[in-house]
């Protein structure tokens, strides 16, 4: 993508923010944080427990405030002391956010209420929120649900439910933290798709906070936060390919990236880099074919004891 | 060494109502001491019944818990025994911290068994250690430490108490992946020290492929199938079939199979695939 050509459409400059512990002490979490995010991004953010990942998405839609540093988001900026009440509510709106614990954030007892409440609160037309629940429904898949109750949703259901709520509220940018941590490798999938397709047919920016590496491959961008600030910041191939930088703060990289890293190092040679199985295969298949007879390696390699 | 037992189990809730659901319907298996089981299985699939089960949070509808040998609920009023012997470590039990300090907080448990200040002391001491926590935070409120280190003190809450079973819902839910290694390699320590029964609900393949030694993985409210994590992972297809995934390196592995290379069918984690590969084709250099 050509950023350089762009406006950005989120843009922090020198943001610092620290918490303060019970002990009075300072912690500071990140420091001349600068970083611009354009419209229709679809980011991952990674990073180590406490490093400031969680903090620069709530720094976003203002649940935080920097101690110092700026922050504009469409050209306003939000750190200035102009800012009203209502300014801030309009931050919220454009920038949505779903957090980890589903059962944290659904707040009504039928899943259309649910999914209406934050539109209710906006001081939506009533036709108008019927309109978008149902929009919003259809969007990530849960029409048939939409008189159950949350609470005998499964986790990814559920999961699904808030974002139809966010949705509701159309925003332009929906922030994920951690949003697939406590789902089944099934309802992760479900999630992951609907993200896919607000990103993709809505062009809503999407910022996904996440440890799992095969999330991450799915963003055209990510982002590694570490050492308080942006460490790493390029597409999923660009990020990754820094195998030794990533470990170094912590992190991991995809099971196959690392697989043909270690092959590479190991000093096997023709092999590129991979994120996927798929891409790793194409790499491998042509070695393991081009060398030894098939059926000799396969008696070699079922001498080798299970481990 | 202990092992829990569970025979023909079926659990139902809300039992004579209109919202009557089967959690488990016939459940028999048992968990093996000395080894690191997984129970895997997707949302609903009844693990959380199960292991509440075990250590008798609740009682089946039908069907024994053998703890031992022995049926759990043989004496309802020594159930608070069974619940000593086996731990129970709920999902996000960070949530559960409430204590001034670190150190009473993992002290709280050991305490209710009655036991004497100097047993405390060294069972407090030595779950530090298998967790991985900084001595130094002891006396530190439990509200001012990091997710992860309030996630190894919960767990040392537990481990203090020197369970023959030692049960943990998600342990490495939402932690960075030093901190799942810190809680896995901590709960492997203990295991191999103690020579306890240790299981693991997770939904993390990778974890699971890495970390446990035996899984048992359900489906709908039904054991699915049991046994050693390297068998289970062979049949890739069919925990596709029941919700579940496999580690990217397994994927890789099918692929690779699929195409007719040979390759051994146990490859499920980075470092067995890297040795092997290497093997391989290095070989085909000489």
């Amino acid at each position: 993508m050509n950023n350089e050509q762009k406006t950005p459409y989120i843009s922090l400059r020198d943001v610092c923010f620290s918490y303060d512990t019970e002990s009075g002490e300072k912690n500071e979490v990140l420091k001349n944080v600068s970083l611009d995010i354009y419209k229709g991004e679809f980011i991952a953010v990674l990073g180590r427990n406490g490093s400031g990942k969680s903090t620069l998405a709530k720094l976003l839609n203002m649940i935080l405030v920097p101690d110092s540093g700026t922050i504009t988001i469409g050209g306003h900026d939000i750190t200035s002391p102009d800012m009203t009440e209502d300014d801030v509510y309009e931050v919220r709106r454009h920038i949505g956010m779903v957090f980890q614990n589903p059962d944290n954030q659904l707040v009504a007892t039928v899943v259309e209420e649910d999914i209406a409440f934050g539109c209710e609160n906006l001081g939506v037309e009533p036709s108008e929120i019927r309109r978008r629940v149902d929009e919003a429904l259809e969007t990530v898949n849960m029409t048939a649900f939409a008189r159950h109750s949350p609470h005998q949703l499964s986790g990814g259901q559920k999961q699904r439910v808030a974002i139809a709520g966010i949705i509701a509220m159309l925003p332009d940018t929906i922030i994920f933290d951690e949003s697939t941590a406590m789902l089944d490798p099934q309802g992760r999938d479900e999630v992951m798709q609907t993200i896919a397709r607000l990103n993709r047919d809505m062009g809503i920016t999407v910022m996904h906070i996440t440890h799992n590496m095969n999330e991450a491959i799915m963003a055209d961008r990510v982002i590694v936060i570490a050492d308080c600030g942006v460490y790493l910041d390029g597409t999923p191939r660009e990020v990754f390919s820094s195998v030794e930088r990533l470990q170094s703060v912590g992190l991991d990289v995809p099971q196959v990236t690392d697989l043909i890293y270690r092959l590479k190092k190991n000093g096997v040679k023709g092999l590129d880099d991979a994120l996927d199985p798929d891409e790793a295969a194409a790499q491998l298949l042509p070695l393991l074919a081009k060398t030894i007879p098939v059926k000799d390696a396969a008696l070699g390699a079922r001498k080798i004891p299970v481990s | 060494m202990s092992s829990i037992e569970l025979q023909n189990i079926n659990y139902i809730y809300s039992a004579g109502t209109p919202f009557e659901k089967a959690a488990l319907t016939d459940v028999s298996v048992t968990f093996g001491g000395g080894v690191i089981t997984g129970l895997i299985g997707h949302t609903g699939s009844g693990k959380s019944t199960l292991v509440q089960l075990m250590n008798g949070l609740m009682k089946p509808t039908s069907g024994t818990v053998l703890l031992d040998g022995k049926d759990i609920w043989a004496e309802p009023k020594k159930i608070r025994d069974v619940r000593f012997r086996v731990g129970l470590c709920f999902q996000y039990p960070e949530y559960q911290l409430f204590e001034e300090s670190v150190m009473l907080d993992i002290a709280y448990g050991p305490k209710n068994m009655g036991l004497s200040d100097a047993e405390v002391k060294r069972r407090v001491a030595d779950a530090v250690r298998f967790v991985g926590l900084d001595p130094s935070l002891m006396q530190k409120s439990p509200f001012d430490l990091s997710g992860g280190q309030k996630r190894r003190v919960a767990i040392a809450g537990i481990i203090a108490m020197e369970p023959e079973v030692l049960i943990l819902d998600e342990p490495a839910a939402g932690l960075d992946p030093v901190g799942r290694e810190e809680i896995f390699g901590g709960v492997r320590a203990f295991q191999r020290e103690r020579n306890s029964t240790v299981i693991i609900v997770s939904h993390s393949m990778e974890d699971m492929a890495r970390y446990s030694d035996e899984l048992v993985v359900m489906d709908h409210g039904r054991v699915h199938m049991t046994g050693r994590t390297s068998e289970i992972f062979r049949r890739s297809g069919e925990l596709t079939k029941v919700g579940l995934d496999v580690p990217q390196i397994t994927r890789l592995m099918n692929i690779l199979r699929n195409a007719g290379a040979e390759i051994p069918d146990d490859i499920f984690t980075v470092d067995r695939a890297a040795e092997e590969l290497t093997k391989l084709l290095a070989e085909r250099k000489g």
